[in-house]
């Protein structure tokens, strides 16, 4: 969509359904995704080796968060059942038991974050690359 | 559940205040759905809401669709009757959504493609994939739905004594009529209304409850109420590691789940949506945690197979008294209706999407039959056979769908050497699997673990399989790919560009 997604309320667009069996028409001749990719074009090659170098930088920064939460998750798993945690008494619950309880949320939303962020700015850089900032879908 | 145990828990609660709290969200849901049926037009608001649902309210409604019975009454329910090993599930509830944030949110988003078989049948250009991925689709569906009107009977029941088919009757009509008469567009407004009422309705009763127990002496019951047997030490390892990558995978290949991501404007709203999709869950599963933990003190004859479940409808009766208790009752009596309702009707949206398009071209008759089709097969179900419990069944459901729709969906992301025979063969693989390991588990398990004839390794992973069976999907579609004598489609290169590309500025 071409415009801004911050105005009051996204315009409202018509969604055509493909047919069974017929392919559906993807590869650049959807109706809502504005001018540039209606049109096909044969993809160059130098855009090409940009969009694998996108999707190389997208999947590190998910393999990385998805690492760095499981890593978190196994942590907080060893913790809570450390002897000592189910002997400690927090407002009569082992602290154990509230540890596995509530733990896992905070490094959560923290992964979920910080992995939004570098996912948005990998795709400010490629914007940069493209030049794409204007009104060129870098799609080739 | 027994007669017996039902009438136990059902004398827990004034029937006067389980009608009240049921009609009236029901009221509410139906108003909210009625009222939006009016801005209903075309098909496209039928399918998608004509894609200008905005992240607030998209995230909402994710949320409100998601918190399914399993969530509002389940995982108190399975702390109390399991322990510390009930304590993995909300965990694993809520990070599902930052696996679906990493892998597919903003991809799935920009494939401009509104079900899971358009997407996956598009990107292999291939019929007999689409054609595979849509009789998932359905058989999850119908299988996730079920959980929901056996949570909507065991509710019925306790709010009003009446027989549970009634509750899962009710559920499955309003569901039915409310899908069939404004598709997506009326759904959104009614799934993000319902979020709120669920995050009250667990929010409210647990902090309620904590001011009441905080100036008790609770130190003395700990022994009994938080066994060392039961504790975050005793849970098999390798059945967590298992249980987890169920649901951290199966998040992302729901049904019900994906449909609502199309829904967004574009890529990077996709990705903003999810992570306040995430903030919401974490927020949500404080609660039914608190309530689960309260319940292991106070409401240990409870934690039985048949009425674990009904934990969080009784306990805050037995712990207030008076109007109040009532009051409070009356709400999570409200906000367990909303959940069987929420969810149950976005997986017959997704379900009437998948199916009226494969067989009857995507018009709105179509769709409104397969509504109707999605709600009285799961019903049938339901009438047939005995309730398990209830974040226990959901969690099958994620085993079998981290098995095979949520591999291929990963993978047709990210590897361009996927091809669509590649993709039929982990499919069928995943799901044999998993369907096999299921079953010898319902089969050999209690047995075999009784006679110390299986070690309990292999009664663990025969009963939540994902961690053998989401490899061995993902090893098949792979070695197929690679060896199975097909190339990758011709537009690959185009239609993953397409999927990562960022929209123009």
């Amino acid at each position: 969509m071409s415009e801004s997604t911050e105005s009051p309320r996204p315009p409202r667009v018509r969604v055509t359904a493909p047919r069974p069996g017929e392919a559906l028409d993807l590869p650049g001749g959807d109706d809502e995704r504005g001018p540039a990719a209606t049109a096909s074009r044969a993809p160059a090659d130098a855009e090409r080796l940009l969009v694998r170098s996108l999707m190389r930088s997208q999947l590190r920064v998910a393999i990385v968060s998805a690492l760095g939460f499981v890593l978190a998750l196994a942590a907080i798993g060893v913790l809570a059942a450390l002897p000592a945690l189910q002997s400690t008494l927090i407002a009569g619950v082992p602290a154990g038991w509230l540890v596995l309880g509530f733990a896992a949320f905070p490094p959560l939303v923290a992964v979920a974050g910080i992995a939004t962020l570098a996912a948005n700015r990998t795709e400010a850089q490629y914007r940069e690359l493209t030049g794409a900032d204007d009104s060129e879908r870098g799609i080739p | 559940m027994t007669a017996a145990s039902a009438s136990v828990v059902a004398t827990a609660i004034d029937p006067a205040i389980g009608y009240t709290a049921i009609a009236l969200v029901t009221l509410a849901t139906a108003l909210i759905g009625f009222f939006a049926v009016r801005l209903s037009r075309t098909t496209s608001d039928f399918y998608v809401a004509s894609r200008t649902v905005r992240p607030w309210w998209n995230a909402s409604a994710i949320g409100g669709e998601y918190l399914s019975a399993a969530s509002v009454l389940g995982i108190a329910g399975l702390i109390l009757f399991e322990g510390a090993y009930g304590l993995w599930f909300p965990i694993g509830y809520a990070a599902g959504y930052l696996m679906l944030l990493l892998l597919v949110a903003a991809p799935l988003r920009r494939s401009g493609a509104y079900t899971l078989p358009d997407f996956t049948g598009a990107r292999l250009a291939s019929r007999r994939v689409r054609g595979l991925t849509t009789a998932l689709v359905i058989i999850i569906g119908w299988f996730y739905i079920v959980p929901q009107l056996q949570g909507a009977a065991l509710a019925m029941t306790i709010a009003t004594g009446l027989p549970p088919w009634t509750g899962a009757a009710a559920v499955a009509l309003i569901v039915g009529l409310i899908v069939a008469a404004g598709g997506m567009r009326s759904i959104t407004y009614v799934q993000a209304f319902q979020f709120w009422l669920k995050l009250t309705a667990v929010a409210v009763p647990a902090i309620a409850m904590l001011l009441v127990v905080s100036g008790r002496d609770l130190d003395a019951a700990a022994a009994e109420a938080f066994p060392a047997a039961l504790g975050p030490l005793a849970a098999d390892p390798l059945a967590v590691t298992s249980l987890v990558l169920a649901l951290l995978l199966g998040t992302l290949g729901l049904p019900h789940v994906l449909i609502r991501f199309t829904t967004n404007p574009d890529g990077a709203a996709a990705r903003r949506t999810t992570l306040i999709v995430i903030v919401l869950l974490a927020l949500f599963y404080v609660f039914p945690v608190i309530i689960g933990l309260l319940g292991r003190v106070h409401a240990a004859d409870l934690a039985q197979p048949g009425t674990a479940d009904g934990l969080a409808l009784v306990l805050p009766g037995r712990l207030i008294e008076g109007p109040v208790g009532d009051v409070l009752t009356a709400l999570v009596v409200a906000g367990a209706f909303g959940a069987f309702l929420s969810t149950s009707s976005g997986l017959v949206v997704a379900l009437a999407g998948v199916i009226s398009q494969q067989v009857a071209g995507g018009t709105v008759r179509g769709f409104r039959l397969a509504a109707l089709g999605s709600t009285l097969v799961p019903l049938a179900v339901v009438l047939l056979i005995a309730p398990a419990g209830l974040a226990g069944s959901v969690g099958l459901v994620f085993a079998f769908t981290a098995s095979t729709l949520s591999p291929l969906l990963v993978l047709a992301v990210w590897w361009r050497g996927l091809t669509a025979r590649g993709a039929v063969a982990g499919m069928l693989t995943g799901a044999l699997a998993c369907a096999l390991a299921l079953a010898l588990g319902l089969l050999l398990g209690p047995a075999g673990v009784a006679d110390a004839q299986l070690p309990s390794t292999v009664v663990s992973l025969l009963t939540q399989p994902a961690l053998l069976t989401v490899p061995l999907a993902v090893t098949a579609t792979v070695v197929v790919s690679r060896w199975g004598g097909q190339r990758p489609p011709a537009g690959v290169d185009r239609m993953l560009a397409r999927l990562h590309v960022p929209e123009p500025r």
